[in-house]
């Protein structure tokens, strides 16, 4: 069913929610993702192909916002409306008719309160197929270590938008290293680089939320 | 024309700005003195100097070297004790004409900071973003009467810990965000922090100062029609914030700052967002600049 991946990739690449939000205007009055993807599940569409759309929109926005010709606000409209989409995908999910393409663990390392850019991470990730565990804001080290304990071959992401914190994010890094030498474990935030990522330890620096898609898409 | 009586905090000189961090990294220390120069010569009040996570002999050097350039008062930068003592220790009154540094900033969890008064005396800029919980932990404040309160509380506490405080003496942060994530209503709560802080007697003759740089990150610079973004943005947060108290801002002194008139297109956009929520507040801001 192209035409409903595609409708859905529009919606959510567009940030058209639903039929009523006024946003964006040269698509008022249209169905939006709320719309499509309800009427798709009526029709029996595969409900992965519902997913495929999401993933779709989720990586032209994304391409658009790395190369800085959307910004935050487009990416925040975007993920509304996959959220839309993905209301209607939880009950596959839960039933496993849908598969999670993996599972992402995420949170701000401790001592750190910033969280718009890991929620966007957070959100993007999702709208990529995957389970996604955010553990919020000011995760100690423990909270990530059980995590993972509790989640076994998950993949982690942690943010941190402070000097002083990217410390806290070395030592989160290390113990997770430490004792789960295979866990993937990727960084962002706004004073992180490639440089820090390769002196602690990390396995993939993410500049942005594609970045990090990108990667997990290579290594599920 | 700058608008009458807002005092601008020159920005430039911090960690956070790519290409100041870069004049760091490579040791470009008279370019890094050029930008207090020319700030001052823009009309800032006070010069900020953030210099990240570096060494203390670093602040303590660049503060001699920025005060042989300019007699503006400083804002030493950092939330480390060591840091600003050095920064602190190494200022010189006599270069700013008697006039006390500031220093950027103090919260409650913190307060060991106000020890710096005895060896250098300052103007504190209390972050009354974040409270305290019942086991003495920093926790963020949620709502403007918890933003209200801190400053209260931090305001009482200055009173006991400097001597001859006097309300004139410090500035309070209320903290700003991002108008362009702003689902959770941060922005009317930091308008009804202003108001709340302003009504009150007890606080009378506060400076209130915040970031205003931050208030428009994330968003792009030119408006559709090629008209700028930011700047009519931030004019027109001032424009609602100045008759609230709000009398400094962490800034830059290469935006024209102004009063704008009622039928602003971008004074338009921040009185609706006040009646707003949710993501009808972001589809506002994009209806300001497609
Ligand atoms: C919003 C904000 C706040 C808000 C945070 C609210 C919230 N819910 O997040 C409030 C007001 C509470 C705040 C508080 C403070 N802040 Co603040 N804040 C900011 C601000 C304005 C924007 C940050 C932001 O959201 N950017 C937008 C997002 C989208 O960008 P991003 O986080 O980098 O994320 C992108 C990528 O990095 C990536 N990404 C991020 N994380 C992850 C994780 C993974 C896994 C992946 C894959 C990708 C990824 O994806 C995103 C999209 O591309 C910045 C200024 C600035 N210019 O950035 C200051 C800033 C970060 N804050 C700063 C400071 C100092 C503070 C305070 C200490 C006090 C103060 N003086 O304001 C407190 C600290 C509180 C604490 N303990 O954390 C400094 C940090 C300086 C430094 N380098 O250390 C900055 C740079 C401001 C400045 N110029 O001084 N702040």
């Amino acid at each position: 069913m192209d035409n409903v991946i595609e409708g859905i990739a529009l919606c959510v690449e567009r940030g058209k929610i639903s039929k009523q939000s006024p946003f964006p205007p040269d698509m008022k009055d249209q169905d939006g993702a709320d719309e499509i993807a309800a009427d798709a599940i009526k029709q029996g569409v595969k409900p992965d192909d519902l997913l495929d759309g999401c993933i779709l929109g989720m990586n032209r926005i994304g391409e658009k916002f790395s190369q800085n010709k959307v910004f935050v606000p487009e990416l925040l409209m975007a993920a509304k409306a996959m959220t839309a989409v993905m209301n209607h995908l939880q009950p596959f999910l839960e039933s496993g008719e849908v598969k999670h393409k993996g599972k992402f663990v995420i949170g701000t390392v401790s001592g750190d309160l910033h969280d718009i850019g890991k929620n966007l991470a957070s959100m993007t990730i999702k709208g990529h197929g995957f389970d996604v565990i955010d553990l919020g804001v000011d995760v100690p080290v423990d909270k990530f270590m059980q995590t993972i304990a509790d989640n076994p071959g998950c993949f982690v992401g942690l943010s941190a938008l402070l000097t002083t914190t990217m410390g806290n994010m070395e030592k989160s890094v290390k113990a997770i290293k430490e004792k789960y030498p295979d866990t993937k474990v990727l960084i962002g935030g706004a004073p992180v680089n490639q440089n820090f990522c390769d002196k602690i330890g990390a396995d993939f620096y993410a500049a942005d939320p594609q970045g990090a898609t990108e990667y997990l898409k290579q290594n599920v | 024309m700058p608008i009458d009586g807002l005092k601008i905090i020159g920005e430039s000189i911090n960690d956070s700005v790519p290409s100041t961090h870069q004049l760091y990294n490579e040791n470009k220390m008279y370019d890094i003195v050029a930008l207090a120069k020319f700030q001052d010569e823009r009309g800032a009040a006070y010069i900020d100097v953030n210099i990240g996570s570096r060494p203390a002999s670093f602040m303590a050097d660049l503060v001699r070297r920025i005060q042989q350039v300019t007699t503006k008062p400083l804002s030493i930068d950092t939330p480390d004790m060591e840091i600003a003592a050095a920064g602190l220790e190494a200022y010189d009154m006599t270069h700013s004409g008697g006039q006390k540094p500031i220093l950027n900033s103090i919260s409650l969890s913190r307060l060991e900071m106000f020890d710096l008064y005895k060896q250098q005396p300052f103007i504190p800029i209390l972050l009354i973003t974040e409270g305290l919980d019942k086991n003495k932990y920093s926790i963020m404040n949620s709502t403007a009467q918890e933003t209200y309160s801190t400053a209260k509380d931090f305001v009482r506490v200055a009173f006991e810990l400097i001597p001859e405080f006097s309300n004139d003496q410090c500035i309070l942060d209320p903290g700003i965000m991002p108008i362009g994530g702003d689902m959770e209503g941060y922005f009317k709560r930091l308008m009804d922090s202003l108001q709340l802080i302003h009504d009150d007697p007890d606080l009378q003759g506060v400076n209130m100062s915040v970031g205003l740089s931050n208030f428009t990150v994330m968003l792009p610079s030119k408006r559709a029609d090629g008209s700028p973004v930011k700047g009519p943005l931030e004019s027109a947060f001032l424009t609602l914030a100045i008759p609230l108290g709000l009398n400094m801002v962490i800034g830059t002194v290469k935006r024209k700052y102004q009063l704008l008139d009622d039928d602003h297109p971008a004074l338009q956009c921040l009185k609706d967002i006040l009646q707003l929520n949710g993501i009808e507040v972001i589809t506002r801001v994009m209806q300001f600049y497609s």
